[in-house]
This record gives C-alpha cells, sequence and structure tokens, in this order.
C-alpha cells in the first residue's frame, strides 16, 4: 500500500481539520479541564462524580432510554425493511419514510405532547369511547419518571432513519441466494441468518451504534418530555456547566467524557466482535 | 409475505409517520380545541397571526436560514473531496481516517462544544453566529461524508479516466461527469444537514451564548409560554424551511447543470 498522495492529502485536510484537529481539540480541553484542581493534575471529579447520586441515577436512567429505543427502532426498522424492501425501490413511496426526516427531534416530541399527554388526542379519544372520564384517568406517558414519552418520541423517529440505512444494502443484497436456501428446504430464518446477516450486520451495527450514542447524549427532546428527577444526563450536565459560580464545571466535563467513554467501550466491543466474525467466515470459506 | 401484509404495513406506515403530522397542521389553525373533541368544533387563523407578528421569530428565521446555508455549503465543501478520496483511492492509514470520519457522531457534541467553549470566547467566536456554524458542523458532517463516500463508489473512477485519457482536466471532468450524477446526493446532503442544523438548541445555546437568536432557541421559551395553537404553527415553520431551501436547491440546479436529462 502506498502513502498518502499530495492531491489526496489535500482533499482530506478540510475533513481531517474538522474530525480529528477541531474535536480532537475540544476532547483535549474537556479532559484537560476535568482533571485539573487549583492547577494539580488529579481524578477528584471523576471520583465526585461516580460518587454523585444525581449522576448515577441520571446515567442509569439515560442508559436504560437509550438502550430500549435502540432495540426497538432497530428491530422495527429491520423488519419493515425485510417486508418491503422490494416495493421501496420506488422514490415515491420512499418519501414517507423521509417525512420524519423533515422535522427536528424535538418538534416530533412536541406532537408526542399532542398526541400522549393527559390533555391530548389519545386521552380525549378514550374519553369518546367511554374508557375515562376525566383527562386526569389518561396514563402519564409524557414527563413520566420511566421516561415512556422519550422512548416512544425516538422509536417513532429513529425507525424510519433505520429504514432509510438499511434499504440500500437490502437492495444490493443477491436475492437469488434465498431462492437457493428455500429451495434447499430453508426456512425464513434460515435465509435470515445465511443471505442476509453476514451482510446487513456491519451496517446494523453502525446504525445502532449512532442511534445509542445519539439518545445517549440527547438535550432537547428529555428537556421538553422528561421530568426533574431522574434527569438524562445532558440535562444534569449542562445545568452543571452553567451554574453560577463555575465550581462544578469541571465536574460537566468529567461526567461528559465519562459517557462519551462508555460509547467508545461499546464500539470497541462491537468492532473486535465484527473482527472476529469476519476471521470465522475466512476460515469458514478457506477449508 | 402476502401482498395482504405488505398493504397493512404500507397502511401503517402511513398513519404512523402522516397522523402527528396532520395533527400539527389542524391545531395550528385551531384557537380553541378542547379536550374530549376529536375534531376542532371552530377554525381560527390567530394561532398563525400570533406567530407571524412576533418580530423576534423574523430575526430568528434570518440568522436560522443564513447559518443553515453556511452549515451546508461548508459540508459540502469539506464532504465531497473527502469522500472522492477515500472512495477511490487506497492508502496507508485510510481505516483511520474512515474511522475518524465518524468521530463527532460518536463523541456527545456537547462535549466537544463544552471544550471549545472558553477557547470560542478568547477568538471571539462565542456568541457569534461564525461560532454556531462551526459547531453544527459537529452532527452534520459525519453524515455528508457518508452519503458522498458511499455515491463515489457506486459511480466509480472509469468515467473520469476515460474523461482524462481524452483530454479533459480535473476541474472540467468533475462539472461534467461528477456533478450531474451526484445531484441526488447533494439533494439529499443538502436537505438532512439543514435540517440538523435547525435541530441544534443546546449546542447553538452553549456557543450563541443567547446573544445569536435561532429558531431553535426561540422555540424552547416558547413551549411554556405561547398557546398550543401558537406552538403547533411554530412547529410547522421547521418543515417549511428546508423546503424553501429544496426549491431554492432545484432552481440552482437547473442553472447550473451542464446538460438536462433527456429520460427517465
Amino acid at each position: 500500500m502506498k502513502w498518502l498522495e499530495k492531491d489526496s492529502f489535500l482533499f482530506l485536510l478540510p475533513a481531517f481539520l474538522l474530525t480529528i484537529v477541531l474535536v480532537g481539540y475540544g476532547v483535549m480541553m474537556a479532559i484537560s479541564e476535568s482533571l485539573h484542581k487549583n492547577g494539580r493534575l488529579t481524578f477528584q471529579y471523576y471520583i465526585d462524580v461516580f460518587k454523585n447520586n444525581n449522576f448515577i441515577a441520571s446515567l442509569s436512567y439515560s442508559l436504560w432510554i437509550a438502550l430500549v429505543s435502540t432495540f426497538f427502532s432497530m428491530l422495527i426498522g429491520l423488519l419493515i425493511t425485510r417486508w418491503l424492501y422490494y416495493y421501496l425501490k420506488s422514490d415515491f413511496l420512499k418519501i414517507i419514510y423521509w417525512i420524519p426526516m423533515l422535522f427536528p427531534h424535538f418538534v416530533w416530541g412536541y406532537m408526542m405532547v399532542l398526541l400522549f399527554s393527559q390533555s391530548g388526542w389519545f386521552s380525549s379519544l378514550a374519553y369518546r369511547i367511554g374508557i375515562i372520564h376525566h383527562p386526569d384517568e389518561f396514563l402519564v406517558i409524557i414527563k413520566d419518571s420511566h421516561g415512556i414519552g422519550i422512548m416512544i418520541t425516538y422509536i417513532w423517529k429513529e425507525t424510519p432513519f433505520v429504514i432509510l440505512m438499511l434499504l440500500p444494502v437490502y437492495h444490493q443484497l443477491n436475492h437469488q441466494l434465498s431462492s437457493v436456501v428455500k429451495t434447499l428446504g430453508g426456512k425464513d430464518w434460515d435465509v435470515f441468518k445465511t443471505v442476509e446477516w453476514p451482510w446487513i450486520m456491519p451496517v446494523l451495527f453502525e446504525t445502532s451504534i449512532i442511534v445509542f450514542a445519539f439518545i445517549l447524549s440527547a438535550y432537547e427532546v428529555p428537556y421538553l418530555l422528561g421530568t426533574t428527577y431522574p434527569k438524562m444526563i445532558s440535562l444534569l450536565v449542562y445545568e452543571w456547566f452553567f451554574e453560577g459560580d463555575w465550581s462544578n464545571r469541571p465536574k460537566a466535563f468529567a461526567a461528559m467524557l465519562s459517557v462519551t467513554m462508555f460509547i467508545f467501550s461499546i464500539m470497541m466491543a462491537y468492532t473486535s466482535l465484527l473482527i472476529k466474525k469476519r476471521y470465522q467466515m475466512m476460515k469458514g470459506n478457506g477449508k | 409475505m402476502t401482498r395482504k401484509g405488505t398493504k397493512l404495513i404500507f397502511f401503517f406506515s402511513i398513519l404512523f409517520l402522516v397522523m402527528p403530522v396532520i395533527l400539527l397542521i389542524v391545531k395550528s389553525f385551531s384557537f380553541s380545541w378542547k379536550w374530549g373533541e376529536l375534531f376542532p368544533t371552530t377554525w381560527s387563523l390567530k394561532g398563525w397571526q400570533v406567530l407571524l407578528t412576533e418580530p423576534r421569530l423574523w430575526q430568528a428565521l434570518q440568522s436560522s436560514w443564513w447559518i443553515g446555508i453556511a452549515v451546508v455549503l461548508l459540508n459540502l465543501l469539506i464532504a465531497i473531496p473527502a469522500g472522492k478520496t477515500v472512495a477511490f483511492h487506497s492508502f496507508k492509514g485510510k481505516r483511520f481516517f474512515e474511522l475518524s470520519f465518524i468521530l463527532p457522531i460518536l463523541i456527545p457534541s456537547l462535549a466537544v462544544a463544552m471544550g471549545l467553549h472558553m477557547t470560542m470566547i478568547r477568538l471571539g467566536l462565542a456568541d457569534h453566529w461564525l461560532g454556531i456554524v462551526v459547531v453544527h458542523l459537529l452532527p452534520s458532517v459525519p453524515y455528508t461524508i457518508k452519503i458522498f463516500h458511499s455515491s463515489f463508489e457506486r459511480i466509480g473512477p472509469h468515467l473520469e479516466n476515460q474523461a482524462a485519457s481524452l483530454g479533459s482536466n480535473k476541474w472540467y471532468s468533475f462539472y461534467s461527469i461528477y456533478f450531474p450524477l451526484l445531484v441526488p446526493s447533494i439533494r439529499s446532503a443538502v436537505f438532512l444537514v439543514f435540517v440538523i442544523s435547525l435541530s441544534q438548541y443546546a449546542l447553538t445555546a452553549l456557543i450563541g451564548g443567547g446573544n445569536v437568536i435561532t429558531i431553535a432557541t426561540l422555540y424552547f421559551p416558547f413551549l411554556s409560554t405561547a398557546k398550543e395553537a401558537v406552538i403547533a404553527s411554530f412547529s410547522l415553520i421547521f418543515a417549511v424551511l428546508p423546503l424553501t431551501v429544496l426549491l431554492l436547491f432545484e432552481l440552482l440546479i437547473r442553472i447550473f447543470l451542464p446538460y438536462r436529462k433527456r429520460n427517465r
């Protein structure tokens, strides 16, 4: 393999400046802020953060919401893509899955308020049908302590994203192989496992980590739909960051970097799993 | 999958994706829609009136629009060359570059923006639209590079090689070969990036510090003070703005495209 040529280097330079220099600089500054106390190097802020009950509650709450939302978005997105990819070759039908892309997440969140809040449309519907007689009797889904409203918003909004990410892979798949599996007596599940899975796995992994990272560190939707306790992690960090006397700023950095490390460790686990799988497949072909 | 089942999934997809939007539209035209009524009994333009006579809205619309346009242009400038290089060339450290391009969406952008905050204040970028443009690049560029990476891979380098052997220079090859083929990708990138830029509340408030009002930073105070019909109208503005950009894009493409599509 050769070194980067001069032309290509110039082509990559702007992207390099943004992703490595700007992001790298931002992270380095954040790390430095989180490790210095009165000019001395210390892990004190990390210890403080992990001893802080608010932080632990926020972290587990955020992780729970991010995991559940990611899992269901991926699952529903995958199922719909499998069923519909053949029909979604036409751009006209694909457009309906672009609709949620038109709105910011917090506007989608507001639509959930209109639908699911105690004075919302579903509550009115329940009244008309005769299930409830008063808005207070409707289930608390928005601003509830379990984060159900947040999860509904994300699943609703991310599922179309998953579909749009998976569609190109399904369109490129060699579907004659599926017929081969079927002729040899394979079931639907065998088709999925042997033909589709090896192809979609990398995209599935990549999409899920993007969605997971996004939800875990999101601010806007939990601001709109969350409760005061527990808060999602970004809200807590934002609060610490802007508190008047700045004394909590290093803690804000330590908290956000801990979340970053969490995302990275998941990504590392994913990558090593992928490489192992690839190695196994190579060995399998060699026999 | 049976035909009936397919139709059913389509039906539910449309229901799920269109219903919230329709509810929003109806809500924006009904000033007094009481609980217990499935449809509003009276219609009114008051929600839109209150919104459109808000002077800060027009200011916010302008700054959002120009910030969004700047973010879109920078995205294209960064991502098209990068996507092309990664798609066509192999070199040492390519995996490293590819991995680094996805970093800004894996590392929470709030962490990066908080880290940049002090430096931005020192450079005078904080409380300024320029600083906002820079932080809006973080959540958008990775997607744009992805889009162009895969579209260059799909197009392939062969056409450009042919043009080169016929004596065309690099810029003209790009303009006459890749540009027309890239139009669908540019369209989705423009749309996606503009929406991402409009969606940033936390980053904009953090770096803009309340001095630069965008429609996202104006929307949140509205949520706690304005009537539902006003908020619903405001929500729809978020969808109208990207459509105006798409319209502008189609117009520009018609002017700059080297040749018209004859069939298809």
